[in-house]
């Protein structure tokens, strides 16, 4: 009984997917003509059409771009902080961690037209550059958070002993903290990229050109110009969630841990 | 040291968040026109706002409504499959992927899967409804006033009902097993279980996830903009939907007046998180 329940569940959250997969390799009209049916035969060609000649492959490069340049530059900055954070004692450093962790709760409006006007002013408007670094700045918090809880786990005798060793501090930056915290950095990485590929507000806003859309931005647009190639939106809609599937296929607990991260507490 | 260290994070932090929100403030006194004219008009914008502008008090609605649903809705549907799993029924792994697997994908894939379920003609939903003879019963879910919102709260629970889960299944498993071998020996059955132990014991937790949702639904913009765009009538506008269309959709070319509108949202936003946060925060710290 319980698992009919649990089964029907798992219909209902895993069963869309079921479907966008299979009628992402149904061309429209055979969608058309039946909207459960199998895919008979199997039309792979239809990847290729959505690489090529429908633009995903423009988009797909774009967000990769754009989240890989985001992601590192988000850890090498959020590591560092996180590492002066945790180590050293000084005046105003827990006032600083609360600061940059309670923008996390704002409402994105009460940055986003700022930050439009001040992308305009400065060229950076309808850039992947300028989408790049409003991107660092709101994962900056998450990833402080993060790093900066696992940083002060570190045993500080490790770092009074390199220090006595003659070790510089930023050698012990350098060859403490970055290899010891390994697998936090891991985690916000990955959670850093899963966030950030799937992101649409700030790309709606701030990118206007088709050749400049990101993956979500791509996908939205395609859907709204061609609502009825129901085949095409599939498949579109296949690339954009497949390299999240395989990142939680391999990382699935890194994954769950930097998601859920700041909740429990 | 410290300060090289620092200084980049600080420097983003000071350029695209604490920079942009002041700005925000001074834009919600002014009107902004593109080509830098910028006019002081004072408090009007918020003049405006508070008592002539009914679709901001509609959308003010339509977000209180979901923020207060929601937030019930995804804590006790996480709750209930992490009982599941944590009761050990089988195929735990297997079911903890499945369910989880919405939490990760973006709004916009999300959105156009829901908009094909809700899909008069040859959506899932009527698909079911037509088939076990409650055609009747079939209506365009997204295209009509009174149930479009209905169906974008059931499409968000779909998405987040599983990371509640796997929170409440982490606070499950560090519960410490001498408490609750304690109740089995003392015949304790499944729900008085769950009622008088389980629950108290993972309060912390579960305010935490409710604030967390309640704050995600004060902020809801992407499902919204992909599946209905506020409409039909209004009917699913929310506060971040309304405050791009009047800065980006309705012409009006002033950023002023938006800036009002995510200015007052903001500081609502702030106010509830700290009200609740007070209000629900554990008064004495269960012992155990």
């Amino acid at each position: 009984m319980l698992l009919c329940v649990l089964g029907g569940y798992t219909a209902f959250s895993a069963g869309p997917f079921l479907w966008v997969a299979i009628m992402s390799l149904r061309t429209t009209s055979e969608i058309s003509a039946s909207h459960y049916g199998l895919p008979s035969p199997a039309h792979w060609q239809q990847y290729v059409t959505a690489w090529t000649v429908s633009n995903y492959r423009t988009y797909f490069w774009n967000s990769c771009a754009v989240v890989v340049a985001a992601v590192a530059l988000t850890t090498v900055i959020g590591a560092m902080a996180a590492h002066a954070l945790a180590r050293y004692r000084f005046r105003g450093n827990r006032a600083i961690l609360f600061l940059i962790f309670s923008t996390i709760i704002f409402p994105a409006q009460i940055t986003l037209l700022a930050l439009f006007q001040i992308l305009v002013k400065y060229e950076l408007f309808n850039t992947l550059t300028g989408l790049t670094l409003v991107y660092v700045a709101t994962q900056l918090p998450l990833t402080i958070y993060i790093l900066e809880a696992f940083f002060a786990r570190t045993p500080q005798d490790l770092f009074d002993a390199a220090k006595i060793d003659g070790s510089s501090e930023l050698a012990s930056f350098w060859r403490l903290t970055l290899p010891i915290g390994r697998p936090a950095i891991a985690t916000a990485v990955i959670v850093n990229f899963i966030l950030l590929w799937n992101e649409f507000l700030y790309a709606v806003v701030l990118i206007t050109d088709e050749d400049k859309r990101t993956l979500p931005l791509g996908v939205q647009k395609f859907m709204g110009d061609r609502m009825q190639d129901i085949g095409m939106i599939a498949t579109g809609v296949m690339i954009a969630v497949l390299p999240v599937v395989v990142l939680y296929a391999l990382f699935s607990k890194q994954l769950i841990q930097g998601m859920t991260a700041g909740a429990v507490k | 040291m410290i300060g090289t260290l620092l200084t980049p994070a600080l420097f983003v932090y000071a350029g695209f968040t604490a920079y942009p929100v002041g700005r925000t403030f001074y834009n919600s006194v002014h009107l902004i026109k593109p080509g830098g004219v910028e006019q002081f008009v004072g408090l009007q914008n918020y003049a405006q706002l508070l008592s002539s502008d009914l679709t901001f008090w509609r959308a003010v609605v339509n977000t209180m409504i979901w923020a207060g649903v929601a937030p019930l809705l995804d804590v006790g549907c996480g709750l209930a499959l992490a009982l599941c799993l944590y009761a050990g029924v089988p195929f735990a792994r297997f079911f903890r992927v499945a369910w989880f697997t919405p939490v990760l994908i973006s709004y916009v894939v999300v959105g156009i899967l829901w908009m094909w379920i809700y899909n008069y003609d040859w959506g899932v939903v009527n698909a079911l409804l037509r088939a076990v003879g409650l055609g009747v019963l079939a209506r365009s879910w997204l295209g009509n006033t009174s149930t479009a919102l209905a169906a974008l709260i059931l499409t968000h629970l779909w998405k987040w009902a599983g990371f509640n889960m796997v929170v409440c299944l982490a606070a499950l498993h560090a519960l410490p097993s001498e408490v609750m071998e304690a109740a089995e020996l003392d015949n304790c059955g499944w729900v008085r279980k769950t009622i008088f132990m389980i629950l108290p014991m993972i309060r912390g937790t579960l305010i935490g996830l409710l604030i967390l949702s309640f704050v995600g639904k004060m902020k809801v913009f992407d499902l919204v903009w992909v599946m209905t765009e506020g409409g039909p009538l209004w009917a699913t506008e929310t506060v971040s939907t309304y405050v791009y269309k009047r800065a980006f959709g309705w012409q009006t070319f002033d950023l002023g007046y938006p800036s009002a509108l995510a200015t007052v949202w903001f500081l609502v936003v702030l106010a509830f998180v700290l009200g609740l946060h007070g209000l629900l925060r554990q008064r004495e710290p269960l012992e155990y």
